[in-house]
């Protein structure tokens, strides 16, 4: 407990929660919804440092587990929505599938469009949140054990995540009856704690999210901490070395990648509590894409770095983006950071403060007159 | 202790048509120190990926400890307990020397299994004897990457060590080195036999005489000789097979 206090990683964490935590005494409710929505996105930066920084894994496609776990919860909210009660029937069904229904179908979950009688089960908000989280968990899974089970690795991983994205993307916004397309899910009704209901405008609704990241962040960086995380990152820097020691390492790259698309979808799913809609958008590459830049920044190989890089960068854009003229200019921005990043500091910021904290950390060691030597 | 560790029988593959390994059999018993002699392209470092499931052999088969392994997966094969060092050196470069050998200490492969934070004591202490035994008890701290080349090499030589694996896999554990690293590579390797069995691949005459009791010629994929040193040397078929020249060197 000593080592672990004496380390000003555990300090990082502890005063990065207590500023977010520490956010609803100086903003209103207005400001706070923006921000517990950046927190969802620093989760998820957080989660692409876990396979790209601990694994070695780039993922393009991380948009997929944020959009499944957005998705499922909207489906949830949906149902629970005023309008979905308004369409003549005992039971919710969304608005949008009458519209789409095909002339005489029973307004009914069950057939009122082909496959509807999936909603089912998310007339349960529960349903929601658990297939929020473990749903793109187990396909993670499955996916990882083919992919790296057939040893494949760097730049062709990216690619089939890129690719399965974009197919999961057509798909959805083709089965418009099914997921209202392009318009994707809105009009949502509030998740219900204990009576207690999710107002998207409301600082409890804010210190949901706070308090889940500051979880995730915490069970994360402590899941890297195991001897697992540690036979990860060596299976990261090298695969046949941790085979030839007897690892199953697509087993551990399958588990790694499970897990943060499990954190993904989380992120997904608190977003929609906190934005009220789900849509197709976050299953585009440039959304995935984001990501990475996010990551990149912050620190890849700092899960709280990745997560601190999201939350400012989303931060700096909701500024430039009061300014007009700035709007156009800030893809150029943010690309031109990526690039200045990914050359000067491929470690991002988290990388620069631990530098300039080992720099601190040894300074104390020097005797007065060696400082006095080291400043001329 | 004449159990026999490492048994290959009639062990080939065939890379469409060329076969680089032909029809190799060979018994290294418990605790002994084989040395792989052989000219360029004779199909050492090819042997080695055949015993290790790093090549699936086409022929014959591979007994460790009398299991059959034959063309099973890497990791499967490394947990029946053959542990193997590159002709490159390779260990993990993000991490520090300790984290390399904790990794190393793989007794539990599983995920689940190393959910856990800390080694426990025993492995500890065995993991501060393996530091000092392959002097980089200073360097524990330092990230492996950048190690010399030597010492890199002793880190591996650690790992394998740490591994417990009993059969111990070695393709040219000099290369490169300067003499005096050589000569603190033959120091380690004299301490490995005996507790774990060795085949190791090997150029350097002087160091062979060093570290060897028997060795096993290799010639275009095939057994050419086998015997001690001084039979070896003085070999016919050996000296031919060395170009005629000198003999070996
Ligand atoms: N996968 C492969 N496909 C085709 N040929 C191969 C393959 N692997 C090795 N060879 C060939 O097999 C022969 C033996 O190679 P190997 O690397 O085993 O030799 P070596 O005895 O280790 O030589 P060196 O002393 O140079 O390391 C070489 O001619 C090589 O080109
Ligand atoms: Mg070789």
């Amino acid at each position: 407990m000593k080592t672990l206090f004496s380390s000003y990683r555990v300090w990082a964490y502890l005063a990065f929660a207590i500023v977010i935590l520490a956010l609803p005494l100086i903003g209103d409710e207005f400001w706070l919804n923006r921000v517990a929505k950046y927190l969802c996105y620093g989760m998820l930066g957080a989660a692409v440092a876990l396979t790209w920084g601990y694994a070695g894994i780039l993922n393009l496609g991380q948009g997929l587990f944020f959009g499944i776990g957005a998705y499922a919860m909207a489906m949830s909210l949906k149902l629970k929505s005023y309008t979905s009660m308004q369409q003549g029937s005992e039971t919710p069904v969304p608005d949008f599938m009458l519209w789409n229904a095909e002339p005489g179908a029973p307004t009914d979950l069950c057939c009122i469009t082909p496959g509807s009688w999936l909603w089912i089960p998310f007339q349960s908000q529960w349903v929601g949140l658990i297939v929020a989280v473990v749903l793109p968990a187990v396909f993670a899974y499955i996916m990882g054990r083919i992919i790296f089970g057939q040893r494949i690795s760097g730049v062709f991983v990216s690619i089939i995540t890129l690719a399965l994205v974009l197919l999961t993307r057509l798909i959805v916004t083709d089965a418009q009856p099914l997921t209202n397309g392009f318009n994707g899910l809105t009009d949502l009704g509030w998740f219900t704690v204990f009576g207690v209901e999710l107002d998207p405008y409301s600082k409890v609704t804010y210190m949901v999210v706070a308090v889940a990241l500051i979880i995730v962040l915490a069970l994360t960086r402590l899941l890297v901490a195991t001897r697992a995380g540690t036979i990860l990152q060596a299976t990261r820097d090298s695969d046949t070395r941790a085979l030839y020691l007897g690892y199953d390492v697509p087993a551990y790259q399958s588990f790694f990648f499970a897990v943060s698309a499990g954190i993904s979808g989380l992120a997904g799913m608190l977003y929609v509590i906190v934005a009220e809609f789900a849509s197709p958008s976050f299953l585009e590459l440039s959304f995935s894409v984001t990501m990475v830049v996010w990551a990149a920044v912050g620190g890849r190989g700092s899960i709280l770095g990745a997560c601190i890089g999201a939350i400012l960068i989303n931060m700096l854009e909701a500024r430039v983006s009061e300014t007009e003229s700035l709007v156009e200019a800030w893809k150029l921005i943010i690309g031109f950071v990526f690039v200045i990043v990914v050359i000067y500091l491929p470690k991002g910021l988290s990388g620069l403060a631990h530098d300039l904290m080992s720099k601190l950390q040894s300074a104390p060691k020097l005797s007065p007159v060696q400082k006095e030597e080291a400043h001329q | 202790m004449s159990a026999v560790a490492l048994e290959l029988d009639g062990l080939a593959v065939d890379f469409s048509g060329f076969r680089a390994v032909d029809g190799v059999s060979m018994a290294v018993a418990h605790g002994e120190l084989r040395v792989l002699l052989g000219a360029n392209g004779a199909g050492k470092t090819t042997l080695m990926d055949l015993i290790s499931g790093k090549t699936k052999s086409t022929e014959g088969r591979v007994y460790v400890h009398g299991r059959d392994v034959t063309n099973q997966r890497e990791h499967k094969i490394a947990r029946a307990g053959v542990g193997r060092k590159f002709q490159i050196p390779s260990v993990f470069s993000g991490l520090t020397v300790r984290q390399n050998l904790e990794v190393a200490q793989s007794g539990q492969p599983g995920v689940f299994a190393n959910l856990k934070m800390r080694l426990d004591t025993e492995a500890q202490e065995r993991l501060d004897e393996t530091l000092d035994l392959i002097g980089l008890t200073e360097e524990a701290e330092t990230e492996a990457g950048v190690l010399s080349h030597g010492q890199t090499q002793w880190l591996e030589l650690g790992m394998l060590m740490i591994q417990n694996a009993s059969v111990i896999l070695l393709d040219e554990p000099t290369a490169g080195m300067t003499a005096g690293e050589t000569a603190k590579t033959a120091e380690i390797i004299n301490r490995l036999k005996g507790k774990h069995t060795l085949l190791v691949v090997e150029h350097d005459m002087a160091f062979v005489r060093d570290i060897a009791e028997r060795i096993t010629v290799l010639h275009l994929g095939k057994v050419l000789a086998e015997g001690n040193v001084a039979f070896i040397e003085n070999h016919p078929d050996v000296k031919a097979a060395y170009l005629g020249k000198q003999g070996i060197s």
